[in-house]
């Protein structure tokens, strides 16, 4: 709070854009000199529980073969159960609008529960192969759980975590980091299978939607939507068949890009352009090796500028359509 | 020296100031974007990733006009390059320069010109000095005040701060090597100046248009304050830059002191934050700590790393949960209330992104492997180190 923003109170006062009332409440609300550390103290609760469930993964990853795993099992299975039972008395019961705990406290704590529930089955599945040769299980069913978890609490965090969970069984790795080392697919099938399950992902957000069922959650969906199958075409872009790829990619961008202005979601915005953006440049690189300009090399270093001005020209308009439709 | 018009900037305060109110909850929508509505305001992307966006195309163009330079100019390029740097510079504040008095302020292309440009011009001065540390460094401080004062972007600000922390470190060690040693201390009471001189000029600042600035000078020279006295720093530091030798069993001058500035400063800075109210100063004083704690296990791994965590997390929980039992009712100065004023919580976003990380399920890769947990690697085993 500093004194220039008390100013532009009192300036708007001035301008009759604040009524009387109105601005003695503002000046009221202000003397309370509300301190909050609302954000900082939930920002601990969650790297409590992160640092938790890190050092929990790590002891029983180094000491797999010393501790008694009975010991060890128990150990997890109860904090696991102690987590759980104080999230299930305390949640409001399953909703399908948006719902939350009234303390706050209890999102960390089942956060830290589905954390320890996945490591205690990848315990379980390690050392007395629980699924047999059925390793798949034992991501399924951690997944199974987390999605359970995130309907029922209402928690975008565990709800991420299940998707992870789901990509992981069918073999891709989503996680942020390999996104952005863009080793996400090793080979080509898995790439197939990422536009499939990202297709998946924004036919249930659809249809969650449509059904009134969690309808904020339609935006880790469709996030995840968007990376998923926009990365795997555009890698797809560099293959023999890259023209489909090309033809899938716009259709979901085209879905993607209305869908940002029916959700009002910026970053779906801002992504569904910049892949579209990213696609076309490939596009046009491919032209220009096609068509082999050898020759008009330095007129085309003459019209680089001009095409970023260009393209720029055409970016500030998309946004400041976006903003407008934003305001009405 | 402004280069916006100063109503235009008062207005984008006021349109700041309005929308403010509305998330709080005191004004009406309606109210807010009556007014906002014909208002004349700088062309400003509020969000970042827009801005971040529009930053990097800023750059694809600062960059293929410096191509396109290079390619006209490339018959005589061998003898000439340096000036061809420092025209790529001059490029970067004449594209500054065009934007802004196109009303480009925090938009992104601007960002890209006008940072580019400095550093452009650091590279050039670089080149034709042969490499002159405090020839660059003075410079820089005069361009980028100059660029401050004029764009007010705080990014300038901070390279300001930068630039002038390392004007003094470089001409120290032009200095006699008697006087070496006392770097640190030296370091303190230039921050302590800093932050003196800040201080006062917010007190008596007029116009609100430079007062970010100051804010940011202000917190730069605490973070100064505590890193010149950190053990951490000053020992790697001498031993780094003084080749001074620290034997094993024996410690640097003055240690005793340093360790015990390590702590008392974090704690001050948290108890003047809350005394204060300053959310900014809290968040420096914690971060300190955090680094504090990384200093002493840096030297000294009292417990292994797992259980650290573990604990720490569990200690970090209860703390936690006494403190918002305690400030969960308050209904004036320090509570856990959510304050109507608090700027949107970008903290939730970063938590899915970081859980999808951390929490995060893998692919089963192997499935022999005997280190391997059957069904993917989980949470912890990656991430031990880093965290």
């Amino acid at each position: 709070m500093n004194r220039f923003e008390e100013q532009s109170t009192k300036d708007l006062f001035d301008k009759n854009i604040l009524t009387e009332s109105q601005y003695i409440q503002i000046k009221a609300y202000r003397k309370l000199g509300i301190f909050s550390l609302h954000n900082e103290l939930k920002l601990f609760l969650y790297l409590a529980v992160l640092s938790f469930t890190t050092g929990i993964g790590i002891l029983i990853y180094q000491n797999i073969d010393t501790i008694g795993h009975v010991a060890i099992l128990t150990l997890l299975l109860v904090v696991t159960l102690v987590c759980y039972y104080f999230s299930f008395k305390n949640s409001t019961g399953f909703r399908r609008e948006e719902t939350s705990f009234e303390n706050p406290i209890y999102d960390y704590l089942i956060l830290a529960a589905v954390l320890l529930t996945c490591i205690f089955i990848g315990y379980l599945q390690f050392q007395y192969t629980t699924f047999g040769t059925h390793y798949g299980l034992a991501t399924l069913i951690p997944s199974g759980i987390a999605l359970f978890c995130a309907y029922y609490f209402d928690n975008k965090s565990i709800l991420s975590i299940a998707i992870t969970g789901i990509a992981a069984y069918i073999g891709l790795t989503v996680s942020p980091q390999a996104l952005l080392n863009n080793d996400l697919y090793n080979s080509n099938t898995l790439s197939y299978s990422a536009i499939g399950l990202g297709g998946v992902l924004i036919l249930w957000a659809m249809y969650s939607n449509q059904i009134n069922l969690k309808k904020h959650f339609t935006l880790v969906y469709l996030t995840f939507g968007l990376h998923l199958i926009s990365i795997s075409c555009l890698n797809n872009l560099f293959q023999p068949y890259w023209f489909v790829f090309l033809m899938i990619l716009a259709a979901s961008l085209y879905y993607f890009y209305n869908a940002s202005y029916q959700f009002q979601a910026v970053s779906l915005f801002i992504f569904s352009i910049l892949y579209a953006y990213i696609a076309a440049n490939i596009v046009i690189i491919k032209i220009i090796t096609a068509i082999n300009i050898g020759e008009l090399i330095i007129p085309f270093f003459f019209v680089v500028p001009v095409y970023f001005v260009g393209s720029i020209i055409i970016f500030i308009k998309l946004i400041k359509q976006f903003n407008q439709q934003k305001i009405q | 020296m402004i280069v916006y018009s100063k109503i235009e900037l008062s207005n984008s305060a006021l349109k700041d100031e309005a929308q403010s109110l509305h998330k709080a909850g005191f004004i009406s929508k309606e109210q807010c974007d009556y007014f906002s509505k014909d208002l004349v305001i700088p062309k400003t992307n509020s969000n970042l990733l827009v801005r971040a966006l529009f930053s990097i195309l800023g750059v694809f163009l600062y960059s293929s006009i410096c191509g396109f330079f290079a390619l006209t100019a490339m018959d005589n390029l061998d003898n000439y390059y340096a000036y061809l740097i420092f025209f790529y510079a001059i490029i970067g504040f004449a594209g500054a320069e065009i934007l802004a008095r196109s009303k480009f302020f925090g938009h992104g292309l601007d960002d890209a010109f006008i940072l580019g440009s400095q550093l452009i011009l650091a590279i050039a001065i670089g080149i034709a000095t042969n490499g002159n540390d405090l020839v660059i460094v003075a410079m820089l401080t005069a361009t980028a005040l100059l660029s401050y004062l004029r764009y007010l972007h705080l990014s300038m600000a901070l390279l300001f701060c930068l630039a002038l922390t390392a004007i003094l470190i470089f001409g120290i060690f032009e200095l006699d090597t008697s006087i070496h040693p006392f770097l640190p201390f030296m370091m303190m009471l230039f921050a302590l100046a800093i932050y003196l001189s800040s201080v006062t000029v917010i007190k008596n600042l007029v116009i609100p248009f430079y007062h970010n600035g100051f804010v940011l000078t202000k917190n730069f020279a605490l973070i100064l304050f505590y890193l010149s006295g950190n053990y951490l720093v000053v020992r790697e530091l001498s031993i780094e830059l003084l080749g001074q030798e620290v034997p094993a069993g024996s410690d640097i001058p003055y240690a005793f002191f340093f360790y015990a500035f390590t702590f008392v400063v974090p704690a001050s800075y948290m108890v003047f934050a809350l005394l204060k109210k300053d959310r900014i100063l809290l968040w420096i004083g914690l971060l300190s700590l955090f680094f504090s704690v990384y200093t002493i296990r840096f030297y000294y791994s009292v417990i292994p790393i797992e259980f650290a965590l573990s604990i720490g997390g569990a200690v970090l929980f209860a703390i936690t949960l006494l403190a918002i039992k305690k400030l969960k009712n308050n209904q004036t100065g320090i509570t856990f209330q959510p304050d109507r004023f608090t700027k949107t919580n970008a903290f939730l976003n970063a938590e899915i992104l970081i859980s999808t990380q951390m929490g995060g399920l893998k692919p089963t890769v192997t499935t022999e492997s005997p280190m391997e947990f059957g069904g993917g690697d989980f949470s912890g085993g990656g991430s031990g180190g880093s965290f």
